[in-house]
């Protein structure tokens, strides 16, 4: 997908005003988000798990080298190919490559947020080869013209209604807003393709270094058809996306389902190590491993932000963020939206290009309550501020303008000096009467500060001060 | 396969250089691989090994509350025979999926074979041909045998198979992939079919995890190209949430537990 998180304002403002993506939205995360915080409650270990979840995810990540280079290892043993790709280009360049190899035409792909990061399918297409999303949810999306509006529900976006219609038009069956219904016209057309395809493609939600499997996880099956169906299977994994041994599967999966969508397991797992051996009947001939840094090792080498590779990509932050609830997936103009997309966004694709997916959230901390492995979103959203406040050439960052700073400055300076202070109180206190309503609300400013006032009503400094109130108490 | 290594090579060292340590020395660490282990799974091996019949029973319990919420059908059944007798029930009263033509497809399995369903399902006044997934016999499968059983696959709807293991907390089969034991049997059919004893059933994640490690012959088999854990039917909420049953793979799922043989 086109990476464009530079139009975030336009976006979200236009999905603010979209009353049915507004109730969608709504519903999902009152179904899922306190979903995910019941189940938590409800584990035998309790949400503390998530702690253990983080040493485990940690570990990991600081022998990323021995873990990989064993997976490898491990997977070549099995018959599969390994690949490792410096970047998204070399990743699709790979996938195309074994393509020509294998003389595939038609491709099933399962859901993978990795493989829209590195623009696969387009690149896919345009060599000439058939690409069908198999997931219901992004199938709907392809088949509209669209991208996924959120991690595990990419169709979130869409009424039943519009998906009727949608299917009426381009599956050609009569119109029907039912669910069911629906769902069986998808599974029929996509059993078509299941059974035609040459090839299968699917993502990694974590793979095992130890076995030399990739474990992935769905509850549509569509996975297990893309894996088991077509005669090659090609998996993308983000370099990150590996545990050292098969017990750790015990708590990050329980954690991931819970996440993801308050269950106690997703509906399938499926371990898969390398091709189909002479005396199996189903499995793919050919199995490749392509793994992917596309910038991952930039964020590892930062202390600051090596701990947002823990991540599992459940999507629970999404579902309870203040922010995403009422700007949908669309704005942040990256497959990762949500909490997670406006950490991991900027430091993909641009600190400065994506400046407004990390100012734009709130800063509560909902999202580190629901994430399964307590990641500090919040604490990393705070350091990409100041990054772009104070500049960094390393992630080649300029400063913010120099009006901003003095401003700051002057701020820093009144603050700390009883006089200016009360001065600027009583000044303000004067000049605020200019501009106060009949209703007792400031309706404008003047620049510089017409920003605070630009979509909503602002309430005067209090004539009396806290500092006074608090003496009385006293 | 040079070309392989080098690119191999290189992302490393980026990553070793990323965390700080000499990228061009490769780390051996063989103790992180032991970090997050069970201390003490001989222990575990054996809770599970002496089980007392009650306790068995128990998990099944468990099993069958756990499957309800999943829309999986938890069925205890004390023998073969009759599990025999309730699959033909449920094979007339299913209608196929795609066309007319009912036919039902089964892995080359102990357990499977135990339940003789050719003898029940062949006599029928409208009989059901019963396939196997079985090319043991073959030394090297040939494409066009190969592309039979697929024929096979697709065109039943009802599929037989066994597991593995049950995991009781989270309702889960748990089934390798071993020649004959085909994976498409339990994902192409309208309808799976597993045929268990009482003792496959075990706790959880955890137990199964701990099994797969340590026990001999599990660890001596490796977890095979392809394991799957099934917790009850194909499902989606990728319309508005609602939820659907039989998105891609099987829309129902019985699982017989036989209790006494």
């Amino acid at each position: 997908m086109k990476i464009e998180p530079e139009l975030y304002k336009a976006k979200a403002k236009k999905a603010v005003n979209n009353s049915v993506l507004q109730n969608a939205l709504a519903g999902l995360q009152e179904r899922l988000g306190r979903g995910t915080a019941l189940s938590y409650q409800r584990l035998p270990e309790g949400p503390d798990l998530r702690l253990k979840a983080h040493d485990i995810r940690s570990h990991a990540i600081e022998h990323l080298d021995i873990l990989l280079g064993a997976l490898a290892d491990n997977v070549r043993q099995n018959g599969g190919h390994v690949f490792f790709a410096e970047d998204g280009q070399a990743a699709v360049n790979h996938c195309l490559e074994i393509t020509e190899k294998h003389n595939i035409k038609k491709i099933v792909k399962g859901k993978s947020m990795v493989t829209e990061e590195i623009g696969l399918n387009i690149a896919l297409e345009r060599a000439g080869l058939e690409v069908t999303e198999t997931d219901l949810g992004e199938y709907i999306v392809q088949l509209a013209g669209e991208t996924p509006s959120h991690i595990i529900a990419p169709a979130i976006h869409r009424t039943r209604h519009q998906i009727g219609e949608l299917f009426a038009d381009k599956l050609g069956i009569s119109y029907t807003d039912n669910p069911p219904i629906l769902t069986q016209a998808a599974r029929k057309a996509l059993r078509k393709k299941f059974l035609s395809a040459d090839m299968g493609i699917s993502g990694c939600n974590l793979a095992c270094a130890e076995t030399g499997h990739i474990a992935v996880v769905s509850n549509e099956g569509n996975i297990r058809m893309s894996s088991t169906l077509p005669r090659v299977h090609v998996a993308f994994m983000g370099m990150e996306r590996i545990t050292a041994c098969l017990e750790d599967y015990d708590i990050l999966f329980r954690l991931l389902s819970r996440g993801a969508a308050a269950q106690n397991i997703a509906g399938y797992v499926s371990y898969l190590g390398g091709p189909k051996t002479d005396d199996q009947i189903d499995g793919p001939e050919a199995f490749y491993l392509i793994i992917i840094d596309n910038g991952r090792s930039r964020i590892l080498a930062d202390n600051d932000f090596r701990e947002i590779l823990c991540c599992i990509r459940c999507a629970a932050c999404l579902n309870v963020c203040p922010v995403y609830g009422k700007i949908g997936g669309h704005a942040y103009g990256s497959p990762y939206s949500g909490p997670i997309g406006a950490v991991v966004t900027p430091l993909l694709f641009g600190i400065n290009q994506a400046k407004d997916l990390y100012c734009g959230e709130t800063l509560c901390g909902a999202c580190k309550d629901a994430c399964p492995i307590n990641i500090d979103i919040p604490g990393m959203l705070i350091t990409l501020r100041k990054k772009r406040a104070e500049g960094d050439r390393k992630w080649n960052v300029k400063r913010t303008n120099i009006m901003e700073r003095m401003i700051f400055k002057i701020w820093a300076l009144a603050v700390k000096n009883k006089k200016i202070y009360d001065f600027f109180l009583r000044m303000t206190g004067f000049l605020q009467t200019f501009f106060t309503g009949h209703d007792g609300t400031i309706h404008r400013l003047p620049f510089p500060f017409s920003g605070w006032t630009k979509s909503r009503n602002m309430r005067p400094i209090s004539s009396k001060r806290f500092i006074s109130g608090s003496k009385n108490i006293r | 396969m040079a070309m392989e290594q080098n690119e191999q090579e290189e992302f490393l060292s980026n990553v070793r250089k990323a965390l700080g340590v000499n990228p061009i020395q490769k780390r051996d660490k063989p103790d992180i691989f032991k970090e997050f282990k069970d201390k003490n799974p001989d222990k575990t091996l054996e809770t599970i090994n002496n089980r007392t019949v009650d306790e068995k029973k128990a998990l099944l319990e468990i099993l069958i509350k756990e499957a309800d919420s999943l829309n999986l059908n938890i069925i205890p059944i004390k023998d073969f025979k009759t599990a025999a007798k309730k699959i033909a029930a449920l094979a007339e009263e299913k209608e196929p999926e795609w066309g007319e033509k009912k036919q039902i497809i089964a892995w080359k399995h102990p357990l499977v074979e135990k339940l003789d369903l050719n003898s029940i399902l062949e006599v029928l006044k409208a009989p059901i041909p019963v396939c196997f997934t079985d090319l043991a016999h073959e030394k090297k499968i040939g494409r066009k045998q190969n592309d039979t059983i697929r024929m096979q696959m697709i065109h039943s709807y009802i599929g037989v198979t066994s597991a593995d293991y049950c995991l009781a907390e989270t309702a889960t089969l748990v089934m390798k992939t071993r020649p004959g034991q085909a994976r498409s049997v339990s994902l192409l059919p309208l309808i799976h079919i597993a045929v268990i004893r009482i003792n496959q059933i075990i706790k959880n994640l955890k137990e199964l995890y701990t099994i797969l490690v340590y026990k001999q012959d599990e660890k001596e088999e490796g977890l095979t190209n392809c394991m799957t854990f099934i917790s009850g039917p194909s499902k989606t909420a990728d319309i508005e949430g609602v939820m659907v049953h039989g998105a891609h793979g099987p829309r129902e799922v019985y699982i017989y537990v036989i209790t006494d043989e």
